[in-house]
């Protein structure tokens, strides 16, 4: 039987808890991976019903599980050179919704199945047992395996933070004899064309100006180009013609180096990773830097009765980020908002409007009249170059596993996190611009924060004749939020959240047929007050094997079939305020100090009312059901995995906001909204090999629709995503998260009787919006704003391609997104002549609305700025956000084994690799994958883009 | 041994110990976790706990704070909702810069406006605050940590700041709700008439000293002078303002004690170091450089610099622009303003459309010389920055016209001392609101006398203010300290023929005394004329070369526009408690 023949390492992957199972049975059934390294043909799901995977405080074959589980091979997450465990999950994994720009170390926002808080929608991250939320300091290259868990009945045994998802990691461990590895990749990063086929040069910009002056019919020397009534404008001699998105960005490099070894003997075995990542981002002076190390040993005593060990992992992170989709950011200060003709340097004395500039100063607003407010990107992103954040993150647990007998386990691991670092913040003076700094400043802050977990679980596994049972239990107690952070401003004592929870689950399979498994877990929380402290999770899921009924056995091309279901309740508290329950004063010298003696320059101490609190916060629950099978065909070439699930999200603490004559004080968060999430995953998976070639593909697609289904009593709405011009989402019930809210254009008013016979609307005139009159009445006004754009996307997919052929192989990942708009903020600065004195498109100048040119959608290019112009949210901004990224293209080349060893290489690989090659969409901006936050995201406001990249790799195996 | 009991017995052991797991509660005391770094109601029931939360509700007086963001939607210099909004000011900038300003000099602003819901916030955080001070107080002395006498001082001063605070949003909304100690924040409703509230709080601050040992406090003084204000705005109760405001030129006293009266030039009422000065019976207090960042350096007035730094003030940002209208009203026939707003027959020149090296000839006609107290305008001296060059100190002449706010602008010398460092600008500056000075409480008496039919003493307190205005020492002067900046002549009235006379002769004092002081729109809605006079004033305004860029062909004065809509959240979040005013 083969289960009994496997029980063997069943058993001991399930001794080691948190120890991760793949490489275990690396070690205990010496899979013939060792010897050579990774193709690329095992980028995909192989087989994927007979895998082993780390679940909930266990580990499980995949064929016993009756929850839905998604696993990555952790040969995916080193597919590309990316800094950070999170980017790398992209269409890696069905239900897992991922987005991030290039900005070098930004934590790309991974949602699994919609979203199920306005709080917070991080998935709980568990690292060899460790629950965090931050996963960026894990090396890649160390991870042995990833499962995130689904639904209820994979994911509620987390109970308190699994209602967003669980992605479980565990890191690689030691193997008999000695192993070296080392893996290396670098290459060159492309920031493209950019912003220039969109936007004016000098000599442009200069006649749009002339355009506006004959549209508004202005008369007036204007300070640069001379009298409006000259036949053209004339250009100064100390012009640039600068291209900013040009100037901010470079080619620039990245690389990647990782060394392991590892060994042992029977009793002792480690794991040793050395890991260095860098990263230069396509915008100057940004990067990101990452060095790791990570030990983890493992020892058995008295015949393996007791095991023990420890994992532990440094990472020193050094990088220097810049602000991305704000107005603070060099894409949207650069390019979108400095006009061609400011000289990034000057190469000429100007009288400027500021200053007096000589040559070799930087060029800026501060030149000319009319130039604008924007910073010189290429001045600042160099004043700062040394601005610097750096931390120390440290993670690790250790173990004791005794056997008390065959098939009853008991484990104590104690884990934790610590991270400390602190940030450097440069303020300089300034000259050159029209609105310039006086004074330069530095601001350093610092911060510490930890977090501890202490997990004690006994775990049966036992077969009875036909039945098997799998149990676990346990308890945990948490302690996170242990910190301080200290600044220029504050020294903050963070109030900590401690956790204290027990859990039981059971699993029974009879006749390797029929499954069923159940889970309740109890979550107490410090955040909750004492009545409302504790959350109850319960979960049930079934199965049935359908390939193993007599019915089907005569069907030989069914390799294996299951059909399972499950239900279950999970919970959230998350991002809760550990202060939520009490009510508070505050201080805060810019809200509350008062100079009452009149002395100019110092404030009495005041108090203001900050909080106001709710003792009866309760847990968010997140009912789910989930209903999937997973099936092997034609000798398990083809797999498919199907689910399709609900999820309710009840309860959910949201903080309505209080009548302003509550006061300021910070609302409290109260359980009142809800929301739904309903969507299918399917994974798809074929593999073949004839004679010297072989070939796999694997499909990976994720829908999710989400609605909010009430937000409080009396409230049907909240809003969100600041603007210029307001707010650009509204949250609303009965529509998705996020949705894009403004005035719906009905066109271009065309001419005077149309303006006369249209509703009124404030400011029409021809060539300016026409809004449609939804609310149908004889005026524009608020009534008539509407849902106008939904950032989510219809369905996401990641398409994985590998072929092989004798040594070579080539590999193509795809990854697309499909139904999304985008609410393109960029064009307010572009496309209209009054959004301040910036830079503009190229749209405007020569698409815009004229007399001779009616069927423009731009609208006429003028000075006024009102309502039927700039000044309100509408459809105008609105794109369709759907793109397919060709993220990876691979070619590869292994050596042969008899060259190779001669040199006492037991395997090496060389590959060449094209990153980010090209993008298909019809959207206009500079990268249409767009993050934010859950409450406003698919907002452009100048997007850092994914850079192409062209690579140069080797594996090795000594 | 017995495999089987062996067996028995571990898995009796695994289903007690699981179980024991489920239900186990050692985490009890665990699970409590207080907050750290904060305090609540119960630590601050006492005279210093109260004390500081009294100077949180006076810190409220500038209208911005820096915990959740209130900011120059929310300033109690009332620059946007009274000045601009009654025309003595365009809201200036460039075009794209700040719709919801924007929307109100269009008179266009709607109840999403987010600018009214920051005002709206601001008046009521306000009056939470001093429903805090009242409810702690309450607290304390129950708990005998205070004595009586002092629960009175702290009562009488936070019902008074409670009461200017609604008085506040009575003048830009008039439906509001009242909001003491004692309200449920679920059964708000705006429809009932709150005047006599509003009053009866502010008598609470009349009968308090002198000297109540901080120039940032209310004292009796203010708090009459306070009183009358919402007397004649809400009430027309002259004869009752009368007696307040007579009682305070007699005997008033500054919150520190020290004596009241004008001060003897003009100008100096605006320099930095004069804002306690004896002009000033109430200023709020700004401070910079106390680790507000800023938030306490009169945020809300941040914007209002001319656009040019180096040399120009603060650099930014080029907001509130005084119109053309308010400049002419300056010119003067016989040594008096011409009351039958024929000076637009005669404008004030402007450099508009002219380049500052463009050769320009200054306006020769005869000028009432607060004029260049209160506007920056080429070829006259501002402050101590060297002369106003004209267009370079614009953002956008075609837009905003050629002027540039002075009032509140700090000196060049001052830089640094009275004004934010290490800040993004330098527009944070200690120059306190001036909220009541003397020659508003001269004004405001003559305004109750007048319409008592007192038209004698009017007279006299009227050119009381003119003839400080006149003392030649406070005339701007060219760089030689000598020379008068342009042609100023200003002379007493003889005498007023009859009451409407003297009506239009205050109104105009007023205009010409206060403007840019953020009095106008309010003092418009009080007289009645909101309407037909900045109908008046926009038609003219409309004909300027930035007329039809900044307010549009299609702007209109409606009967609506004499309050602001009550902002639509409000509304909302009320659960339709609050209705609208219009």
């Amino acid at each position: 039987m083969q289960i009994l023949a496997n029980l063997k390492y069943i058993l001991l992957l399930v001794l080691t808890i948190i120890v991760p199972s793949g490489i275990l049975s690396a070690q205990e059934i010496s899979i013939n991976g060792a010897d050579s390294v990774k193709l690329p043909q095992q980028l995909t799901n192989k087989n994927f019903l007979s895998e082993e995977v780390t679940t909930g405080y266990t580990v499980q074959r995949m064929r016993d599980i009756t929850g839905s589980v998604s696993f990555v091979e952790p040969a995916m997450l080193t597919a590309v050179p990316a800094g950070n465990v999170s980017n790398l999950l992209q269409g890696r994994a069905s239900g897992v919704t991922v987005t991030g720009s290039g900005r070098p170390g930004e934590t790309s926002k991974v949602r699994i199945r919609g979203f199920s808080s306005f709080l917070n929608n991080d998935p709980l991250y568990v690292v060899d047992g460790v629950p965090t939320q931050d996963i960026s300091s894990i090396n890649p290259y160390d991870v042995a395996s990833v499962s995130v868990l689904k639904d209820a009945g994979a994911a509620s045994i987390y109970g308190y933070r699994a209602s967003n998802g669980v992605i479980v990691l565990t890191t690689r461990h030691g193997e008999k004899g000695i192993n070296v590895t080392y893996d290396m990749s670098m290459g060159i990063q492309q920031p493209g064309k950019g912003t220039k086929p969109d936007l004016l040069d000098t000599k442009e910009y200069a006649n749009l100006q002339w355009l506006v002056y004959k549209n508004d019919q202005t008369v007036e020397t204007h300070p640069t180009y001379g009298y409006s009534g000259n036949p053209t404008p004339s250009i100064p001699t100390w012009a640039g013609n600068t291209d900013w998105y040009d100037a901010i960005t470079d080619a620039s490099g990245i690389q990647n180096h990782n060394l392991s070894i590892s060994g042992g003997g029977e009793n002792a075995k480690f794991y040793a990773g050395f890991g260095a990542f860098r990263q230069n981002g396509i915008i100057i002076y940004t990067d990101n830097t990452r060095y790791n190390g990570r030990l983890n040993s493992q020892f058995r005593f008295f015949n393996g009765r007791l095991r023990a060990g420890e994992n532990i992992n440094v990472s020193s992170r050094s990088y220097l980020s810049v602000p991305n989709l704000n107005e603070g950011s060099p894409i949207l200060t650069g390019p979108y908002r400095s006009q061609s003709i400011i000289p990034v340097i000057i190469t000429q004395p100007i009288s400027g409007m500021t200053h007096d500039f000589v040559p070799g100063e930087w060029g800026g607003t501060g030149i000319a009249y009319r130039l604008g407010n924007a910073d010189n990107a290429v001045a600042d992103l160099t004043r700062r170059k040394d601005d610097r954040s750096r931390d120390t993150y440290m993670t690790g647990s250790i173990y004791m596993d005794i056997m008390i007998m065959d098939g009853l386990n008991f484990r104590s691991t104690m884990g934790g996190t610590s991270d400390k670092g602190f940030t450097t913040n440069n303020t300089y003076a300034t000259y050159e611009r029209s609105e310039n700094i006086g004074t330069t400043s530095l601001e350093k802050s610092r911060f510490r924060n930890s977090d501890w977990v202490w997990t004690n679980t006994v775990t049966l596994d036992k077969q009875f004749g036909q039945h098997k049972i799998f149990a676990v239990a346990g308890f945990e107690a948490v302690s996170y939020g242990l910190g301080q952070i200290i600044s220029k401003q504050d020294s903050i004592k963070c109030t900590p959240t401690r956790l204290a929870s027990s859990f039981i689950s059971a699993n029974y399979a009879f006749k390797d047929k029929y499954l069923l498994g159940a889970a309740i877990r109890r979550d107490g929380c410090s955040k909750f007050s004492v009545s409302q402290r504790y959350g109850i999770f319960p979960s049930f899921s079934a199965g049935w094997r359908l390939s193993n009924e007599s019915f089907l056995q005569g069907l030989k091309w069914i390799s294996d079939l299951k059909i399972r279901g499950s239900w279950g309740k999970m919970g959230n508290q998350f991002a809760l305020s550990p202060q939520n329950a009490v009510y508070l004063f505050g201080e805060s010298i810019g809200a509350s100090y008062y100079d009452l003696y009149g002395t100019f320059n110092s404030s009495v101490r005041g108090y203001y009312p900050s909080r106001i609190g709710n003792p009866d916060a309760k847990w968010e629950t997140n009912t789910a059901t989930d209903i999937g099978f997973e099936a092997a065909l034609f000798d398990s070439k083809v797999s498919i995995v199907f689910d399709w699930y609900s999820k309710k999200a009840d309860d959910l603490l949201y903080n309505p906001p209080l009548p302003g004559t509550a006061g300021i004080g910070e609302a409290p968060y109260v359980n009142v909204a809800s929301m739904k999430n309903s969507g299918i995953d399917i994974e798809l998976s074929y593999q073949n090999k004839w004679r010297n070639l072989g070939f796999s593909t694997a499909v990976i697609l994720t829908t999710y629709n989400n609605q909010i289904t009430s937000i409080a009593d009396g409230i049907r709405y909240f809003d969100s995503g600041n603007s210029r011009i307001g707010t650009l989402v509204r949250n609303e019930t009965r529509h998705s998260l996020s949705s894009f809210y403004g005035y719906q254009v009905m066109g271009l008013f065309q001419n005077d009787a149309e303006v006369t016979d249209a509703p009124y609307q404030y400011g029409a005139e021809p060539g300016f919006f026409r809004f449609d009159n939804l609310y149908d009445d004889d005026e524009i006004d608020p009534g008539d704003i509407t849902f106008i754009g939904n950032p989510n996307p219809k369905f996401t997919y990641g398409l994985n391609l590998a072929m092989t052929w004798k040594n070579l192989d080539l590999t193509a990942f795809i990854y697309a997104s499909k139904g999304n708009d985008i609410f393109n903020s960029t064009k307010w600065w572009t496309d209209f002549w009054s959004s301040y004195q910036g830079q503009k498109s190229k749209n405007l100048l020569y698409s815009s609305w004229t007399e001779s040119n009616k069927d423009a959608t731009v609208p006429k290019a003028s000075n006024q700025s009102n309502f039927s112009t700039n000044t309100q949210v509408c459809s105008y901004y609105i794109e369709d956000g759907s793109y397919l990224r060709l993220k990876n293209l691979e070619v590869g080349y292994t050596f042969p084994k008899n060259m190779t060893y001669k040199i006492k290489i037991r395997s090496l690989r060389m590959y060449l690799q094209a990153v980010n090659l090209f993008t298909l969409t019809k959207y206009s901006g500079l990268d249409p994958e767009i993050g934010g936050n859950d409450l406003a995201f698919g907002i452009d406001y100048g997007n850092y883009p994914n850079a192409k990249q062209f690579i140069f790799g080797l594996s090795l195996i000594l | 041994m017995n495999i089987n009991n062996m067996k028995a017995n571990r898995y009796l052991f695994f289903i007690i110990f699981g179980s024991s797991l489920l239900f186990y509660s050692c985490g009890k005391d665990w699970l409590d976790v207080r907050p750290k770094g904060t305090v609540d109601q119960y630590t601050l029931a006492n005279k210093e706990g109260i004390e500081a939360i009294l100077v949180g509700a006076y810190s409220m007086l500038d209208g911005v704070t820096e915990v959740s963001y209130i900011d120059w939607g929310g300033a109690s210099s009332n620059w946007l909702y009274s000045e601009i909004r009654g025309l003595i000011a365009n809201k200036g900038t460039d075009a794209g810069d700040s719709w919801e300003g924007q929307s109100i000099i269009h008179y266009s602003e709607t109840a999403t406006n987010p600018m009214l819901n920051t005002k709206w916030r601001s008046v009521y955080e306000a009056v939470s605050r001093c429903n805090c001070v009242i409810m702690v107080t309450k607290q304390a002395l129950a708990e005998g940590t205070i004595s009586q006498d002092q629960a009175d001082l702290f009562i009488k001063q936070a019902r008074t700041l409670r009461g200017w605070y609604h008085f506040e949003a009575w003048r830009m909304w008039e439906m509001i709700p009242y909001v003491d100690e004692n309200t449920d924040q679920k059964m708000l409703s705006n429809t009932e008439d709150i005047r006599e509230k509003i009053i009866a709080d502010m008598q609470q601050g009349t009968s308090l000293p002198h000297n109540m040992g901080a120039i940032g406090r209310f004292n009796g003084t203010v708090s009459k002078v306070l009183l009358a204000k919402a007397l004649m705005q809400m009430n027309h109760d002259y004869t009752g303002a009368l007696t307040l405001l007579a009682d305070v030129k007699a005997n008033g006293r500054k919150p520190d004690g020290s004596p009241i009266g004008l001060a003897p030039t003009y100008g100096e009422i605006f320099d930095i170091v004069n804002r306690n000065g004896i002009e000033s019976l109430y200023t709020v207090q700004y401070s910079v450089n106390d680790g507000s960042g800023g938030w306490n350096g009169g945020y809300g007035e941040v914007l209002n610099f001319p656009y040019k730094s180096g040399g120009s003030p603060a650099g930014c940002c080029g907001f509130f622009q005084p119109t053309q209208e308010f400049v002419n009203s300056f010119r003067t026939s016989g040594g008096l303003p011409l009351l039958d707003f024929s000076y637009n027959d005669n404008p004030v020149k402007s450099d508009q459309g002219l380049k500052p090296s463009d050769p320009f000839t200054e306006d020769t006609g005869p000028l009432d010389p607060r004029l260049d107290w209160s506007v920056g305008r080429r070829g006259i001296p501002y402050w101590d920055w060297g002369v106003h060059t004209g267009s370079d100190w614009i953002r956008d002449q075609t837009y905003a016209g050629p002027y540039s706010p002075k009032k509140q602008v700090y000196k060049k010398s001052q830089e640094g001392i009275y004004t934010e460092t290490g800040s993004w600008t330098s527009g944070y500056t200690a120059n306190g609101y001036r909220m009541i000075r003397y020659a508003d409480v001269l004004l405001l008496l003559a305004e109750c006398q007048i319409e008592t039919g007192d038209l004698f003493s009017a007279l006299a307190n009227i050119n009381m203010v003119r003839a400080r205005a006149a003392n030649p020492d406070g005339f701007v002067k060219e760089a030689d300290g000598v020379t008068n900046a342009a042609n100023y002549v200003i002379l007493e009235y003889p005498s007023f023929p009859d009451a409407d006379f003297a009506r239009k002769a205050l109104q105009m004092e007023r205009k010409l005394e206060l403007g840019m002081e953020g009095h106008k729109w309010f003092d418009l809605n009080r007289w009645g004329n909101t309407l037909e006079e900045l109908t008046r004033v926009l038609d003219y305004e409309k004909t300027m070369p930035w007329g039809d860029n900044m307010y549009g062909s299609w702007t209109v004065i409606g009967p609506e526009d004499v309050t602001y809509p009550i902002p639509q959240a409000q509304i909302d979040i009320s659960n339709g408690r609050l209705v609208q005013n219009r």
